[in-house]
C-alpha cells in the first residue's frame, strides 16, 4: 500500500508548490493521475520513486518510509522495489533489446544479474511479443516495440510498484490502447500496483481509479 | 567493476569511430617516446658491442671521434693517414698485433643500390672479427674482394661476379682509375657495419689508390712511341703517359701488377690493435701517449662512450618533446571526454533514475577511459616492438 501525508514540495527557485494532505493506494491497484500539464503528476511519481526528496510529509510504500531513507537507500529502494516507465522510453542506444532489459542488474553492485534473472528477461519479452529480438540493436525497433522493452526493463525484478509516466504519449491511438491493455495485463500478472500519468482521458476507463490531480496544486499555482 | 567494464565495451563499440580515434592518439602518444627509447637503446647496444670488441685503433693524430668511427663504422676519414711502418712497429713491439686498414674508396652506385666502403685489411680481420664467408671465400689473390652480406644483398652481387670501385674525386680525371674487383665470396650476416662494406686485401686497396698497378711489359721492340727516353737495356726503361695500366686484375695479367716505393710508406687509413695482454695495452697506451707524436693510439670504448653521451643528451629532448606532446594529447582526451560526457547526460540520468549507485556510475566513465589508455597502451607496445623488430636492420642500415 502506498500512504502519503501533509507531503509538500517545490522546486527552488519556482512558485510551483505541491501539497498532498493525504493519498492512499490499495496494493495491486491500477490507478491514472489525469490533470493538465503543470500540475505536478511527474514530480509526485518522482517523490514517490525518491528521485525528488520531499520538503515535509510521508510517503510510505509498504513498510518502508521513503522520505525518511538516505540517497543510498532510496537509489537501491526504487531499483529493486519500483519499475520506472518513461514517456521518452529512455532506453540506452548501445546496448541490444536483451541487454536494456538487464540494464537494472548491471547498475548496482547489490543487484546480481543470473541466470533466472535471464531467463525472466527473455520471458517477459517473449510475454510481450518482442522475444525475437532480443538480441537485435534497440534502434532498430519500431516506437511500439521499445516502449515494450522499457515495459519489460521496468517489470524484471518484480517490482512491487510500476510508475509510468506519459509512457503513451508518443504513441498513436491505437498503439496507445494496446500498451495500456499490456501494462495493465502485466502488472497484474506481477501482482503490482500501476500508477500511471496520462493525458489522454479515453484511457481513464480501463484504471481501477482516477486520481484528478488539480486538487493537489495550492490555489494560487492551480491551472485554469 | 565487472558490469562496468561490460557497458563501458559496448558504448565504446558503440561510439567505434571516437574510440578509434582517440585510442590512436593515445597510441601514437605513447609509442613516439617509446620506441624511441627502444630504437636509442638499440642504436647504444649495436655501437656499444662494436666499440667493446675492438681494444685499441692506431691512426694519425686528430679527431679521436672521427678515427674511431672510421676503424670501427667505415664511417668519416681521418685527415691524415698512417704508414706500414706504424702498424709494423706495433707488431715488432710485440705488445699487440695490428691489423691495417686502408679505407679511402668506396663501390661505384648502381641504380638503386648505393656504393659501400672497400675496406683494405689483411686475412687476421676476419679472425679477429669472427666473420665467416655465407658462399665463396675469402680473397686470396690480388684484385679479389668479399662482400658483406647486406650490400651482397642489395645489389644481387655473387661469386664470380666482378664490381668496379669509384674514384676517390670523379672530376679529378688525373687520379685513379676504377679497378675491377673479382668477387670471391659473400660474408655470413654479422648484424654489424661489415654487414655493408666490401673486403680486399690491402695491396689491392693500395693498387686502387695507384700505388701499385700493371701494364703490358715494355722493351725498347714493343713500341718506342710509349718510351720516354731510351736508357741501356740494363738500366731499363722509362714509359710515358701513353702506356695505360689494367683496371681489371686477371690471372693472365696479376703477375705483372707492382708497387712503386717504399712498401713501409704505403698509407693505411688506421690499423686495430689487438693486445696480447691487459699489461701490453697499457704500456702501449703509454707509448702513444706523447702528444707530439703523428701517431695516436685510441680506446674505442671510451671515445664511443663519449659519443653516446652526447646522444643521449638528444633523447633527454626528444622526452622532453614527448611529454608535451602527451600533455597535449592528454589536455585534448579531457575535452573529448567531457563534451562525451556531456552527450551521454541522457543516459547517466537514466541510470540514476533507475537507481544506478554513484558508484557505478563513476565506474562507468573511469573504466571508459581505462579501456581507452590500456587500448592504446596495448597497441603503442605492440608498435614499438613490431617496429624495433621490423626496423632493426633499417636502424642498423641507418647507423653503419
Amino acid at each position: 500500500m502506498i500512504q502519503i501525508e501533509q507531503l509538500r514540495f517545490s522546486y527552488r527557485d519556482s512558485v510551483f508548490r505541491l501539497h498532498i494532505p493525504e493519498l492512499r493506494i490499495e496494493d495491486g491497484q491500477s490507478v491514472v493521475l489525469a490533470g493538465p500539464s503543470g500540475s505536478g503528476k511527474t514530480t509526485l511519481l518522482n517523490l514517490i520513486a525518491g528521485i525528488l526528496p520531499a520538503d515535509s510529509g510521508s510517503i510510505r510504500i509498504d513498510n518502508t518510509c521513503i522520505t525518511q531513507l538516505q540517497d543510498p537507500a532510496r537509489r537501491l529502494f526504487r531499483l529493486q522495489q519500483i519499475g520506472l516507465v518513461f514517456q521518452d522510453f529512455q532506453l540506452i542506444d548501445y546496448l541490444d533489446v536483451l541487454d536494456n532489459v538487464l540494464l537494472p542488474c548491471r547498475i548496482h553492485p547489490s543487484v546480481r544479474l543470473t541466470q533466472e534473472l535471464r531467463a525472466r528477461a527473455q520471458e517477459l519479452l517473449d510475454a510481450v511479443g518482442i522475444g525475437q529480438h532480443s538480441g537485435r540493436s534497440i534502434v532498430r525497433l519500431s516506437q511500439g516495440e521499445r516502449q515494450r522493452a522499457a515495459l519489460c526493463r521496468a517489470l524484471l525484478l518484480s517490482p512491487r510498484l510500476v510508475l509510468a509516466d506519459e509512457p503513451t504519449g508518443n504513441l498513436d491511438p491505437g498503439n496507445s490502447g494496446r500498451m495500456v491493455e499490456l501494462m495493465l495485463a502485466e502488472t497484474k500478472r506481477a501482482g503490482a500496483t500501476l500508477m500511471m500519468v496520462t493525458h489522454d482521458h479515453s484511457l481513464l476507463s480501463r484504471f481501477d481509479r482516477t486520481i484528478p490531480f488539480e486538487s493537489f496544486l495550492e490555489p494560487r499555482e492551480r491551472v485554469g | 567493476m565487472t558490469q562496468a567494464l561490460y557497458l563501458a565495451i559496448r558504448s565504446l563499440w558503440w561510439h567505434r569511430g571516437r574510440s578509434l580515434i582517440l585510442i590512436a592518439s593515445l597510441a601514437l602518444t605513447i609509442w613516439l617516446p617509446l620506441t624511441v627509447r627502444l630504437a636509442l637503446r638499440q642504436f647504444q647496444d649495436e655501437i656499444a658491442l662494436r666499440a667493446g670488441s675492438t681494444p685499441l685503433v692506431l691512426g694519425a693524430v686528430g679527431s679521436r671521434m672521427d678515427l674511431a668511427l672510421h676503424a670501427l663504422y667505415f664511417e668519416s676519414r681521418p685527415p691524415a693517414v698512417i704508414t706500414m711502418r706504424d702498424a709494423r712497429a706495433v707488431d715488432e713491439s710485440q705488445l699487440a698485433a695490428a691489423i691495417p686498414l686502408h679505407i679511402r674508396f668506396r663501390t661505384q652506385s648502381r641504380p638503386g643500390v648505393d656504393g659501400v666502403p672497400i675496406v683494405g685489411t689483411s686475412p687476421e680481420y676476419f679472425e679477429f672479427r669472427g666473420l665467416q664467408t655465407a658462399a665463396g671465400e675469402l680473397p686470396a689473390l690480388l684484385g679479389e674482394c668479399v662482400l658483406g652480406s647486406g650490400y651482397a644483398e642489395r645489389s644481387g652481387l655473387k661469386p664470380g661476379d666482378a664490381l668496379l670501385s669509384a674514384p676517390e674525386n670523379a672530376l679529378n680525371l688525373a687520379g685513379n682509375y676504377p679497378l675491377q674487383l673479382r668477387v670471391s665470396g659473400v660474408l655470413a650476416t654479422s648484424h654489424s657495419p661489415d654487414d655493408f662494406a666490401v673486403f680486399t686485401d690491402v695491396q689491392t686497396a693500395w693498387v686502387i689508390e695507384g700505388i701499385g698497378h700493371g701494364h703490358q711489359e715494355i722493351t725498347k721492340e714493343t713500341d718506342p712511341t710509349l718510351l720516354m727516353e731510351n736508357a741501356s737495356e740494363q738500366q731499363g726503361v722509362t714509359v710515358n703517359r701513353g702506356v695505360l695500366p689494367y683496371i681489371e686484375i686477371t690471372d693472365e695479367n696479376r703477375d705483372s701488377f707492382h708497387f712503386h716505393g717504399d712498401p713501409d710508406e704505403f698509407p693505411l687509413t688506421a690499423a686495430l690493435v689487438v693486445p696480447v695482454s691487459e699489461k701490453a695495452r697499457v704500456l702501449l697506451l703509454g707509448r702513444y701517449a706523447d702528444t707530439e707524436g703523428k701517431v695516436q693510439c685510441i680506446q674505442p670504448p671510451q671515445v664511443i662512450a663519449e659519443l653516446l653521451e652526447m646522444v643521449f643528451r638528444i633523447e633527454q629532448l626528444v622526452w622532453i618533446c614527448s611529454l608535451a606532446a602527451a600533455l597535449v594529447t592528454l589536455l585534448l582526451l579531457g575535452l573529448v571526454l567531457s563534451l562525451s560526457l556531456r552527450l551521454r547526460e541522457n543516459e547517466m540520468q537514466t541510470m540514476f533514475r533507475l537507481g544506478c549507485s554513484r558508484l557505478t556510475i563513476i565506474q562507468l566513465q573511469v573504466a571508459e577511459v581505462l579501456l581507452l589508455l590500456l587500448a592504446a597502451t596495448g597497441l603503442a607496445a605492440t608498435g614499438g616492438w613490431l617496429t624495433v623488430l621490423a626496423a632493426g636492420n633499417a636502424i642498423r642500415a641507418l647507423l653503419f
